[in-house]
């Protein structure tokens, strides 16, 4: 009688321990899981923003360029560094153009082609 | 004490119930009937929209070249509430933006949350103080991300591009004009701040990002555009006129090719121009047009088969009495042809013309023409000038208007109207945008040439064409604006300048010439106006001596640009001496004999 006492007291569910464990376990993990994706979550949002400055930051940088680019380039200034000397140009001289065809006509703007004089006409 | 146990139990229980029931009920007020109203107030604490601006289009000419584009800048702003060591902001701010540190101490020195300090501050000047006010550990200033307009050819085409406001806002020119289409549409982005004031990224809510505006690509070719410039400024250093307007366009579409105005302004220093300069005077300044209005009598005449271009006219040897009135020749001509009335530009052969027509079929075609009414160009602020109808004449107004009298035309009606001429007899609609497409390059929108009606029948349009042709020879009023190697038509114009207090002014005269070239098949048609131009001699004040050469120059420098081929007899015909650019007295003395008897007698018409 004891002894079966004994035994009774000391039965452990072994599978209902280990149905615990397992789900304490997962239970763990998952909250651990949870944080560790949280931390990544602003982990990957402070690199985003910081990717996105950056990527600000370029398109800045290359607007600026371009635009330094157009002033430099433009008409008005080449001019400007032509009539200070800074550039050089040689008109071509009539006796050195060869006309090899004449231009050809888009569909768009077939009625705004240059055209030759027909001969003969004054 | 068994029942006073439960009641006990029944009174505790009954308690917590009523509690819990008084949590629920405030749990559900709060939850679901407040719910909007704190969400919005939880929203306003934490949430902000933060707006990502759409950046303005660029403006391109034809062969996209870059009118206007934006560059990056920065305006500074201060939070008073944040500043934490006032004079050391000051004094670092007022140095590295150039500011007087007075004006900023100023500025600085209420308590408001949005103070700005300067606009269109550099990136690299930005940068720097950013970088030294992060050293000095200084808050309290800001910087704000906005962009500035730029104009890369300064005042090149400056009335047609227009500008904008600081709001970015097109207030002149195609920057007014297409708006809608350059504006672009911003975009948006609600965000959460944490204590430090830093984007909590993951909780980034609704976002829209912005559009950016379209290009606009315009008809005008900068090349052509620039001789033009050119040519206009060496006629204002050569003839000091008060205006000056040059237009070519293309007749067949409408295209204008190049527009300049002068006095004009430097679109980048904007806020010193006086408004004078600002004027596209090519459609919004009337003019008494003069003799070139009277291809429109001519046209009437022919069209309306009253006459035919061989057909002989008495021009009463140079003086019409007429309503009660005189009404001159510069010449005394006995009999001219219709064709010979445009080729000696007589007023009273052209009263007479006008006269065969009537009173209100002569009204009509004017209106054909598109005298009186807008274009309909793409461009802000442009007037129809001034035609009466008939019952306002009075007993002369028929001999007056077709000499370009009576009436008041803007510069791009009257090459419009030369337009017709070498267009076959249509009116198209004068067009300054050529498409629209996106940054990226597709095609939003594409204009095609839009002919308003046929106004003369091709026939008689080519009969004007042919009196036209003669006009630009030794025979007519404008033997100067010659191009060696074309065939050039066109009509002169000199009309005394209106004074706006009633009446003429004395010696002051608007000159001007019309033309297309070649002849046979136009490219382009162009105007040449003058308004008050000095001359060395009063008798050098006219169409053909001021503004026929200029048309010559800048038609013969486009012809080369636009590869036309020269016609070889008529290089040969014409001496290449005729021009090159010269006084008016000078080219004189340089033509030979036949030439300086047509020079001479050419007329104020």
């Amino acid at each position: 009688m004891n002894r079966s006492h004994r035994r009774n007291c000391n039965t452990v569910n072994a599978a209902s321990l280990a149905r615990w464990i397992v789900v304490t376990a997962f239970l763990a993990l998952a909250g651990l899981s949870y944080v560790y994706l949280t931390l990544q979550l602003y982990h990957l949002g402070e690199r985003r923003k910081a990717v996105e400055n950056e990527l600000a930051g370029l398109r800045t940088q290359n607007d600026i360029a371009s635009a330094q680019i157009t002033a430099l380039t433009s008409r008005s200034a080449l001019q400007r560094r032509l009539k200070e000397g800074y550039l050089k140009m040689v008109p071509i001289s009539e006796a050195n153009i060869v006309r090899l065809t004449m231009p050809a006509r888009s569909a768009e703007d077939n009625a705004i082609q240059p055209v030759a004089n027909p001969s003969g006409t004054k | 004490m068994k029942v006073n146990s439960r009641t006990r139990c029944v009174l505790v229980c009954a308690a917590f119930i009523g509690l819990f029931s008084i949590f629920s009920f405030r749990l559900i007020y709060l939850q679901a009937i407040k719910h909007d109203e704190y969400a919005g107030l939880a929203a306003e604490k934490h949430i902000h929209k933060q707006i990502i601006h759409a950046e303005r289009g660029t403006i391109l000419d034809a062969n996209n070249e870059v009118l206007a584009n934006n560059i990056p800048v920065h305006t500074v702003v201060a939070d008073a509430t944040h500043l934490n060591n006032r004079p050391a902001i000051i004094d670092l701010v007022s140095k590295e933006l150039g500011l007087p540190p007075a004006q900023v101490a100023e500025k600085l020195s209420s308590e408001r949350r949005y103070i700005i300090i300067k606009r269109e501050v550099s990136e690299a000047q930005t940068g720097a103080l950013r970088e030294k006010l992060r050293a000095a550990n200084l808050r309290g200033i800001y910087f704000e991300h906005d962009a500035t307009r730029v104009y890369p050819n300064g005042s090149m085409l400056c009335h047609v591009i227009g500008f904008t406001d600081f709001d970015h806002r097109g207030i002149q020119g195609v920057e007014a004009s297409m708006e809608e289409y350059l504006h672009g549409q911003d975009g948006f982005r609600f965000i959460e701040h944490n204590r430090a004031g830093q984007e909590i990224v993951p909780y980034r809510g609704q976002e829209r990002p912005s559009r950016d505006g379209y290009r606009v690509h315009l008809t005008v070719d900068l090349s052509l555009q620039n001789i033009v410039e050119n040519e206009i400024d060496a006629a204002m250093e050569e003839y000091s006129p008060q205006k000056a307007t040059i237009i070519l366009m293309r007749p067949q579409t409408g295209e204008i090719l190049a527009m300049a105005n002068r006095p004009d302004f430097d679109l980048n220093l904007r806020a010193e121009a006086k408004p004078e300069e600002m004027k596209n005077r090519a459609i919004i300044d009337m003019m008494e047009p003069g003799s070139t209005f009277k291809i429109v009598a001519a046209a009437a005449a022919l069209n309306e088969r009253k006459l035919r271009s061989d057909s002989t006219i008495f021009c009463e040897n140079g003086l019409w009495n007429f309503g009660g009135a005189a009404l001159h020749d510069h010449r005394s001509f006995s009999y001219l042809s219709v064709r010979d009335v445009l080729v000696k530009s007589s007023n009273i052969g052209a009263a007479k013309l006008a006269l065969s027509v009537g009173d209100q079929r002569f009204y009509e075609y004017i209106r054909r023409f598109g005298f009186g009414e807008r274009t309909g160009i793409e461009l802000p602020g442009e007037i129809g000038g001034v035609i009466r109808p008939p019952k306002a004449w009075s007993k002369i107004s028929i001999t007056r208007i077709p000499m370009g009298h009576e009436v008041g035309v803007t510069p791009l009606q009257m090459t419009v109207a030369m337009a017709v001429i070498a267009n076959g007899g249509k009116l198209v609609t004068p067009r300054i945008i050529k498409s629209i497409t996106t940054p990226e390059g597709k095609t939003v929108s594409s204009l095609s040439p839009v002919v308003l009606r046929q106004v003369i029948s091709p026939e008689t349009a080519r009969e004007i064409g042919d009196a036209l042709r003669g006009v630009v020879s030794d025979r007519g009023t404008a033997a100067a604006a010659a191009v060696p190697g074309f065939t050039i038509a066109g009509k002169t114009g000199t009309a005394q300048k209106v004074d706006p207090r009633g009446g003429y002014e004395h010696g002051k005269y608007v000159v001007s010439f019309a033309g297309y070239l070649p002849a046979e098949h136009p490219e382009f048609v162009g105007l040449v106006v003058l308004d008050d131009a000095h001359t060395s001699k009063p008798e050098l004040n006219y169409g053909g001596l001021i503004a026929g050469p200029i048309f010559s120059r800048v038609a013969e420098k486009a012809a080369r640009y636009l590869d036309l081929e020269p016609h070889e007899e008529i290089r040969k015909a014409i001496p290449v001496e005729r021009v090159e650019k010269t006084t008016p007295a000078e080219r004189i003395r340089k033509a030979r004999p036949a030439e300086r008897i047509a020079l001479t007698n050419a007329s104020r018409h």
